[in-house]
C-alpha cells in the first residue's frame, strides 16, 4: 500500500516536472524568439535610422554642389569676377569661396587673400554630384573642412574653376540630439585619412572621444586583427559594417555606414541594452510571468504538502485517538465486566448475608412460639433475634449509604462537636470488641489545638468505625491496633487540619486488592467463605464520606504484617465557649500533670493553652511528690488539680496520688490518667485518694466533665432521667397504614405509660383530628408514606386548620424514609421532629417528651 | 473553514480579475501633446576645449571635477553647455594652440580653454571679452588676475593654478642613494649615476614641457629677486636681452640632449603624457615633468606602484615650480556672450572651485578656497607656500613666454644649436618690441 503511494507520489512528481519542463522549454523557445525578432527589429531601426542620415548628408551634399554649379553659371555673366567673389560673406555651411582662373594655380579668395590649390588635395577623385571633392582638412578656422571644385564655363569653355569651401559643422544639426537616449556615439570619419572629424555636440561622451579609427580600436579595445582586416576590406569598397563588440564590458552594436560613396563614414557605437529596451523589457516581463508562476507552483506544492502533512498528521491523531478509545472501551469494558462480576458476587453475598440473619430471626421466631412458656429461653431468643435484626438493619443502612452517596444525594450535617467525644465514642465501641479479640487498641491524640470543631460528627464517627471495625475484624487475636489523630500544621486560622491514622498488624492486603479496596461490593474474601462477615461497602463509603469532607484517605499495607490507613481533613474551629468562668467557678487556675511520656505532657499543656491556666508538667512520681509536699507547707502556689499518669517510670499514679495524700492535707482532686479501663484498679485507686479518671487522650473537654462530677453539681442519675421521659398519661393519634408496625408501635407506647388511636392514612388522621376536642391528643405519629394522603399532605392540611393546636400539636414523622432530606422535607411541611423507622423507643420518648414539654411551655 | 477557504480563493480571483481588465482597459491619452517643442529652444552655451585621448571608461577626476561645476552651472541657470574639442593627432597636424586661435578668430565658440600663449595672443588682438566684471573675480588671487590681464582686461580666469613640477620615482633614487636634485648640476650627476647603470633614458619629455627646466633657470632670479618689476621692464624695453635669461637653461638642455638623458627625436614628437607615460610607470624612466593635477589622476600618474614625488624644476636657487596659468577666455564676439559669462561667473565662484579643488586635490584661484593636498605634492605644495616659483606665463612682459619658448625648444630638439635658439629668442624681442 505505502510502495503503491510513493510509486504515485514519484509519478505526479515526474509528471510535474516534466510539465515545467516543457513550459520551460516553451518560454524559453518564445523569449528566444521574441529577443531574437526584437534585435533584428533593433538593427533594422538603427540601420533605418543611419541611412536617414547618411540619405540626408547626402542630399546635403547634393544640394550644395548644385548651389555651387548655379554660382559657376552665374560667374559667367558677371562683369568683375574679383569683385563678386570678395563681396561673398561666409555662412554657416559655406565659409570660403575662392576663384582661379584657368591656367593659373593661384586665385583669390572672398576674404581678400590669396588662395592656391596647392593647399588641397584630389586626388581621390571624389565627386559629388560630378564636382571633384578634396580630402577634408582643417581649415583657417580652426574645423575640419572639405572644398569643391567646380569648372566655371562659358560658352563650353572652362575659364576658371570655382572653389568653395563648407564646413562639417554645418551637419551638426543633421545628427539627432539623442540618439539612443544619448547612449549611442557617432562620429564622420575621412575614409581615406581615418580621421574623425566630427563629434557632433550632444552625442555620446561629453569630453572624451576618439581622433581616428586607431584611436577608436585602440580605446574600445577592438584589437582582434580578422575584424581590423574586415572593416579595412569593406571601408575600401565602401561598404556599410556592423558588428556585435564588448565596449566598456557592454555588449554593443558597433557601425560604420558609408556616406557618398564611401568617401566619409557615419561611426560609432550603441550599447545593446540601449537598442533593445523593448526586447530587454518583454524578456523581463517574461521572466517575471515566469518566477510569478513559478512562485505560485511552488506556493501551491508547498500549502499541498503542508495540507498533505496536516491530513497526515490528523491520520496520524485519529488512528491514535481510535486506539484510546479502543484502550478506553477494553477497559470500560473490563471494568463493567468486573462491576457485573462484583454485583453479581455482591448480589450473592447480599443473599447470603440477608439470609443468615433472616434465618435466625425466622428461626428463633419458631423457636419462641414453641418455648413461649419458659421465658429465659423466650428472652434468649428475642435477644438473638434483636442481634440478628441489627445486623440486618445495619446490612440495609450500609446499601442506603452507597445508593445514597452514589447518587450524590448524600448531604453533610454540619454542627459544632467536641473531639473528644467523638473519640470516646468511637473508643467505647471499639475498645470492647477489641477486648474481646484479645487486641490492644491504643488512641493516642497529638498536636491537636482546637477540640471544639464544626463538621458532621456522625459522619466522622461513621468514618472512624468502619476504619477501626475493620482493623477489628481484620487482626488476629493478640494483634494491636493504633488510632493516631495528630493535628497537623494549619494552613488557616479557621480550619483545623487532622491526620486520623488507624494502623493495625492484621491480615494485610495484597497490592492487586489495594487498587480495588475503595471500590464498592469488593471485600478482600468472599464472605461466604470466609468467617470475617461485612457488605463490602464500608470502604467505599468511607472514601465518599471522606471526599464529601474535601478530605483524603490512603492506605498502605503489606499481607501479613498489617495496613495503615490515613485520613486527612480539615475541620472548621468553632466559637469555644466561655471557658474561664467554669474554672473560676471551681477556684481552679494552677494544674501539675505528671507523666513520664514527655510528649503527652506537652500534648496537654497545647491543649490547656486556651483555658489561661497555669499548667506545669513534672515527668516521675516522686517529683510530684515533693513539689506538692513543698507547696502543702510553704502554702505557696497551690495546685488546684492533679492529673497522675497511671503508668509511669519510677512510682505510679496510684502509688503517687497516695503519697500526695498522705503528705498533703489539702483536698486537692488527683484524676488518674489512663489509656485503658479504669475497672480493674478502680478500687485500688480510690483507696489511694484518687478522685476519678480520665481516659487517655487528653481532652480539655473530658477534663471539664470530671471536674463537673466532681463537684457533683449536675447530679442527674438514670433513673431520675428516665422518669422524666416517661409517657405515662399520653394520649397520641397515630396514623399508620401497616398493621404490624401499628400493633407494635401501640405495644411499645402501652410499655411506656401512653395510650394511641391508630388510624390508616393521613385522611382519616386529618378527619380524625378535626373532629376531636381541643387537646384530646398530646401529640401526632405521622407515617409518610400512606395510601390516601400521605403524611406530608395531611401535616399541611392540619396545620392549615383553623383550631388553635392545630398549629402547635407536635406532629412526629415515624418513616423508614430516614434521609436527611427526608428529615428536611418533614420539617418543612410543618412537622416538628422526625423519627426513623424502625423505632428505637428511647429516641422517640425523648423526641416526644421535648416537643410536648415545648408546646406545654407555649400554652 | 472550508467555506473561509473558498471565500478568500474567490477573493483574489475576483482581484486578478479585476486588476487583469484594468490592466487591459490602459489607454495611452489622446489628447495630450507628446512632443517636447521646448527642447528646440533650449539655451546653449559652446565650450571649445581639448580633447582626450584616454580610454573613454578611465576615470579622469579632472574631467570629473570640471563637468561637476559645469553640471552646477547647467542646473542653476538652465543653460547646456556644450562640447567641441581638437586634438591633434599627431606632431604634423596643427596643435591645438594653434586651432583654438584659428577658431576664437572665427568667432567659432563661446568659452574656449586656453594655454597661457593663448590668453596673451588672444588678449592682445582683442578677441577675449573682458571678464573682470564677473562677480567671482573680487575672489581671485592677485596671482591669478595679475598674469592674465592684458592691456588692463582679464582675459581669462582659471578653475585651477597648474604648477609645472618634476616627477620622480623616488624608490629609484633611493635604489641608488641619490638626493633629490636641486641645482642643475646635481640632476646631470643624478642623470649620469642613471645611465651608467643602465637607465637608457634618465629623463622621460614630451615636446610640451621640457620648457620649463629653461624657464625654471631663466626666472629664478627674475622672481625671487628684489628687482622682479624693474627686470620685467627692462626685458620689455629691450634693454636686457631675453636670450641671456634663457641661454642658461638651452644650454642645459643641450648638454641633457647630447649625453642622451633626453631622447630628443622622441620628446619632439611625444604628446604631453601620453609618449613618456608608459616607460614612467614601468618604471623604465625615472624622471618625467607635468603639471600639479597629473598627480591625482588615473589617467596620469595618480597611484603608481611606487613612491612618487614631485619637486621643483633644478636651479641655482634649488628646486623651483613654475607657474602657469591656463584659464578660461570668452570669445569678444562670443553667439552667447550673455548666457556664456554667466556660465563663467557660476564655474568659477567659489561654491563650484570648491568642489573642483576638492575633487581634484590643487590650488585654487580662489584665495577662500584651499585643500590638503596628497603627500607626493607636498615638496612642491611647501615651495608654493614659501613664495617660490617662476611664472611659465607673465602678460606683463611683451614678449609671450610659454608659447614661444616652447617652440625654441623645439628647434633645440630637432638639432637647432643653443646659438641658434637664442638668435631667435633676439629675433622674437625685437620683432615684439617694434
Amino acid at each position: 500500500m505505502e510502495t503503491k503511494k510513493n510509486n504515485n507520489k514519484k509519478v505526479l512528481i515526474i509528471f510535474v516536472l516534466l510539465a515545467f519542463l516543457l513550459l520551460g522549454s516553451f518560454v524559453f523557445f518564445i523569449a528566444t524568439k521574441i529577443s531574437s525578432e526584437m534585435s533584428q527589429s533593433a538593427i533594422s531601426n538603427l540601420s533605418e535610422s543611419l541611412d536617414l542620415i547618411r540619405g540626408t548628408i547626402e542630399i546635403l551634399f547634393q544640394r550644395d554642389a548644385e548651389y555651387q554649379k548655379l554660382l559657376a553659371e552665374e560667374l559667367v555673366v558677371v562683369d568683375n569676377l574679383e569683385n563678386y567673389i570678395l563681396s561673398y560673406d561666409r555662412n554657416s555651411t559655406i565659409v570660403k569661396m575662392s576663384l582661379v582662373l584657368s591656367g593659373k594655380t593661384e586665385g583669390i579668395s572672398n576674404n581678400g587673400r590669396l588662395f592656391s590649390t596647392d593647399t588641397l588635395d584630389f586626388s581621390d577623385n571624389n565627386m559629388i554630384d560630378g564636382l571633384l571633392v578634396s580630402t577634408s582638412y582643417l581649415n583657417e578656422m580652426g574645423t575640419w573642412a572639405y572644398t569643391m571644385a567646380c569648372p566655371v564655363r562659358e560658352n563650353g569653355e572652362e575659364i576658371a574653376t570655382l572653389y568653395v569651401e563648407y564646413i562639417y559643422d554645418s551637419l551638426d544639426d543633421v545628427f539627432p540630439d539623442k540618439l539612443y537616449n544619448s547612449n549611442a556615439s557617432l562620429y564622420i570619419m575621412d575614409a581615406k585619412t581615418e580621421r574623425f572629424l566630427l563629434k557632433p555636440k550632444g552625442i555620446g561622451e561629453r569630453v572624451a572621444g576618439h581622433l581616428n579609427l586607431a584611436d577608436f580600436y585602440r580605446a574600445n579595445k577592438i584589437l582582434e586583427e580578422n575584424i581590423q582586416s574586415e572593416i579595412a576590406k569593406s571601408i575600401k569598397n565602401g561598404k556599410n559594417i556592423m558588428f556585435y563588440h564588448d565596449i566598456n564590458e557592454k555588449e554593443s552594436l558597433i557601425y560604420m555606414w558609408a556616406v557618398n560613396n564611401g568617401s566619409l563614414y557615419l561611426i560609432g557605437y550603441v550599447p545593446v541594452e540601449a537598442i533593445q529596451r523593448e526586447g530587454k523589457a518583454v524578456k523581463q516581463n517574461i521572466l517575471n510571468v515566469v518566477i510569478v508562476m513559478l512562485a505560485a507552483f511552488f506556493i501551491c506544492c508547498a500549502v499541498y504538502f503542508v495540507y498533505e502533512k496536516q491530513q497526515a498528521n490528523l491520520r496520524k491523531e485519529r488512528e491514535i485517538e481510535r486506539e484510546l478509545y479502543n484502550k478506553q472501551l477494553a477497559e470500560a469494558l473490563q471494568v463493567a465486566q468486573i462491576a457485573n462480576t462484583s454485583k453479581t458476587m455482591f448480589l450473592s453475598n447480599m443473599s447470603h448475608d440477608i439470609r443468615t440473619p433472616m434465618n435466625a430471626i425466622l428461626g428463633f421466631t419458631t423457636l419462641l412460639a414453641k418455648d413461649a412458656d419458659n421465658p429465659v429461653k423466650v428472652r434468649e431468643y428475642t435477644k438473638k433475634i434483636t442481634s440478628s435484626g441489627q445486623h440486618l438493619l445495619s446490612l440495609i443502612n450500609d446499601i442506603l449509604d452507597v445508593s445514597k452517596i452514589e447518587s450524590g444525594k448524600a448531604v453533610l450535617t454540619l454542627e459544632e462537636f467536641m473531639l473528644n467525644n467523638t473519640i470516646a465514642s468511637v473508643d467505647a465501641i471499639i475498645r470492647p470488641a477489641a477486648k474481646e479479640k484479645g487486641q490492644i487498641f491504643d488512641v493516642a491524640v497529638t498536636g491537636i489545638k482546637h477540640e471544639y470543631l464544626i463538621g458532621d460528627e456522625t459522619r466522622l464517627n461513621q468514618i472512624l468505625l468502619n476504619l477501626l471495625s475493620n482493623a477489628v475484624k481484620y487482626t488476629p487475636q493478640g494483634g494491636h491496633i493504633w488510632l493516631r489523630i495528630i493535628g497537623l500544621e494549619q494552613r488557616s486560622s479557621q480550619y483545623e487540619s487532622i491526620r486520623i491514622e488507624v494502623e493495625d498488624t492484621g491480615f494485610g492486603m495484597t497490592s492487586e486488592y489495594l487498587e480495588i479496596i475503595f471500590d464498592a461490593f469488593t471485600r478482600a474474601e468472599n464472605s461466604t467463605t470466609n468467617k470475617v462477615q461485612g457488605t463490602g461497602l464500608g470502604m467505599a463509603i468511607t472514601k465518599n464520606i471522606v471526599e464529601l469532607m474535601g478530605g483524603t484517605i490512603d492506605v498502605t499495607s503489606e499481607v501479613g504484617k498489617g495496613s495503615l490507613f490515613t485520613v486527612e481533613l480539615e475541620l472548621r474551629i468553632a466559637h469555644q465557649k466561655a471557658d474561664k468562668q467554669f474554672w473560676k467557678k471551681y477556684g481552679i487556675s494552677r494544674i501539675l500533670v505528671v507523666d513520664s511520656d514527655r510528649k503527652a505532657c506537652q500534648d496537654i499543656q497545647t491543649l490547656m493553652e486556651e483555658t489561661n491556666l497555669i499548667v506545669e508538667v513534672l515527668f516521675n512520681g516522686e517529683e510530684a511528690v515533693r513539689a506538692i509536699c513543698e507547696t502543702s507547707v510553704t502554702n505557696d502556689n497551690d495546685y488546684h488539680l492533679l492529673l497522675l499518669a497511671w503508668q509511669m517510670a519510677g512510682i505510679d499514679g496510684i502509688e503517687t496520688a497516695k503519697r500526695i495524700r498522705k503528705c498533703c492535707s489539702k483536698p486537692i482532686p488527683i484524676f488518674l490518667l489512663t489509656a485503658y479501663e479504669w475497672d480493674g484498679i478502680e478500687e485500688q485507686a480510690l483507696q489511694a485518694g484518687i478522685d476519678d479518671f480520665l481516659l487517655k487522650p487528653f481532652f480539655v473537654s473530658a477534663l471539664k466533665e470530671k471536674v463537673s462530677a466532681f463537684y457533683a453539681e449536675e447530679k442527674a442519675t438514670d433513673d431520675e432521667r428516665h422518669e422524666e421521659l416517661a409517657l405515662e398519661g399520653y394520649h397520641f393519634l397515630v396514623a399508620e397504614d401497616n398493621e404490624i408496625n401499628a400493633e407494635i408501635l401501640q405495644e411499645l407506647l402501652e410499655i411506656e405509660g401512653a395510650t394511641c388511636e391508630i388510624v390508616e392514612n393521613g385522611q382519616i388522621a386529618l378527619e380524625r383530628f378535626e373532629h376531636t376536642a381541643a387537646d384530646e391528643f398530646d401529640a401526632i405519629l405521622m407515617d409518610v408514606q400512606m395510601p390516601v394522603m400521605n403524611g406530608y399532605e395531611a401535616t399541611k392540611r392540619i396545620r392549615a386548620l383553623e383550631r388553635l393546636d392545630a398549629k402547635n400539636i407536635p406532629i412526629i414523622a415515624m418513616t423508614a424514609n430516614a434521609f436527611a432530606e427526608d428529615v428536611k422535607d418533614a420539617l418543612n411541611v410543618g412537622m416538628d421532629a422526625h423519627v426513623s423507622k424502625p423505632v428505637d423507643m428511647i429516641v422517640l420518648t425523648q423526641t416526644l417528651h421535648q416537643y410536648i414539654k415545648q408546646k406545654e411551655g407555649g400554652q | 473553514m472550508k467555506g473561509f477557504n473558498k471565500k478568500c480563493l474567490l477573493f483574489v480571483v475576483l482581484i486578478a480579475t479585476l486588476l487583469t481588465t484594468i490592466a487591459c482597459n490602459q489607454k495611452e491619452n489622446t489628447s495630450v501633446n507628446l512632443i517636447d517643442n521646448d527642447e528646440n529652444n533650449k539655451r546653449v552655451v559652446n565650450f571649445f576645449g581639448p580633447m582626450e585621448k584616454s580610454d573613454p571608461n578611465a576615470d579622469n577626476t579632472a574631467r570629473t571635477a570640471h563637468e561637476l561645476t559645469v553640471i552646477m552651472a547647467e542646473e542653476k541657470l538652465g543653460i547646456s553647455v556644450e562640447y567641441r574639442t581638437y586634438t591633434a593627432e599627431d606632431y604634423q597636424e596643427k596643435t591645438y594652440d594653434d586651432v583654438i586661435l584659428d577658431r576664437a578668430r572665427n568667432n567659432m565658440d563661446d568659452i574656449y580653454l586656453l594655454n597661457p600663449d593663448g590668453i596673451q595672443a588672444l588678449g592682445t588682438e582683442g578677441k577675449l571679452a573682458d571678464l573682470s566684471g564677473l562677480a567671482c573675480v573680487q575672489n581671485l588671487r592677485e596671482v591669478v588676475k595679475t598674469a592674465n590681464t592684458v592691456d588692463g582686461k582679464l582675459v581669462a580666469i582659471p578653475q585651477e593654478i597648474v604648477v609645472y613640477g618634476l616627477f620622480l620615482n623616488k624608490e629609484m633614487f633611493d635604489q641608488y642613494d641619490l638626493a633629490i636634485p636641486n641645482t642643475p648640476e646635481e640632476f646631470l650627476e643624478c642623470c649620469r649615476v642613471f645611465k651608467e647603470n643602465g637607465i637608457e633614458t634618465p629623463v622621460g619629455a614630451n615636446r610640451w614641457w621640457l620648457e620649463c627646466f629653461v624657464i625654471a633657470q631663466a626666472y629664478a632670479d627674475l622672481y625671487n629677486g628684489d628687482n622682479t618689476k624693474a627686470e620685467i621692464a627692462a626685458l620689455n624695453a629691450g634693454e636686457a636681452k631675453l636670450s641671456d635669461y634663457m641661454r642658461p637653461g638651452f644650454e642645459f638642455l643641450k648638454q641633457m640632449i647630447d649625453l642622451d638623458y633626453i631622447d630628443a627625436e622622441r620628446a619632439y614628437i611625444y604628446e604631453a603624457i601620453e609618449g613618456e607615460r608608459p616607460d614612467f610607470l614601468a618604471q623604465k624612466t625615472p624622471i618625467v615633468m607635468a603639471y600639479w593635477g597629473a598627480a591625482n589622476t588615473d589617467t596620469a600618474y595618480g597611484n603608481p606602484d611606487f613612491d612618487l614625488q614631485v619637486v621643483g624644476f633644478p636651479s641655482h636657487r634649488g628646486q623651483m615650480p613654475v607657474v602657469s596659468l591656463s584659464g578660461y577666455g570668452v570669445g569678444i564676439n562670443a553667439e552667447h556672450l550673455d548666457d556664456t559669462l554667466a556660465i563663467m561667473d557660476v564655474i568659477l565662484s567659489d561654491e563650484a572651485l570648491k568642489i573642483y579643488t576638492e575633487h581634484n586635490k590643487v590650488i585654487s584661484p580662489s584665495k577662500n578656497v584651499e585643500v590638503a593636498c596628497i603627500d607626493a605634492l607636498k615638496p612642491l605644495n611647501d615651495r608654493i607656500n614659501e613664495g617660490v616659483y617662476v611664472l611659465g606665463s607673465d602678460a606683463n612682459m611683451s614678449v609671450e613666454q610659454w608659447g614661444n619658448i616652447c617652440l625654441i625648444v623645439r628647434d633645440l630638439l630637432s638639432g637647432a644649436s643653443v646659438d641658434e635658439c637664442m638668435a631667435k629668442f633676439d629675433q622674437l624681442q625685437e620683432e615684439t618690441l617694434k
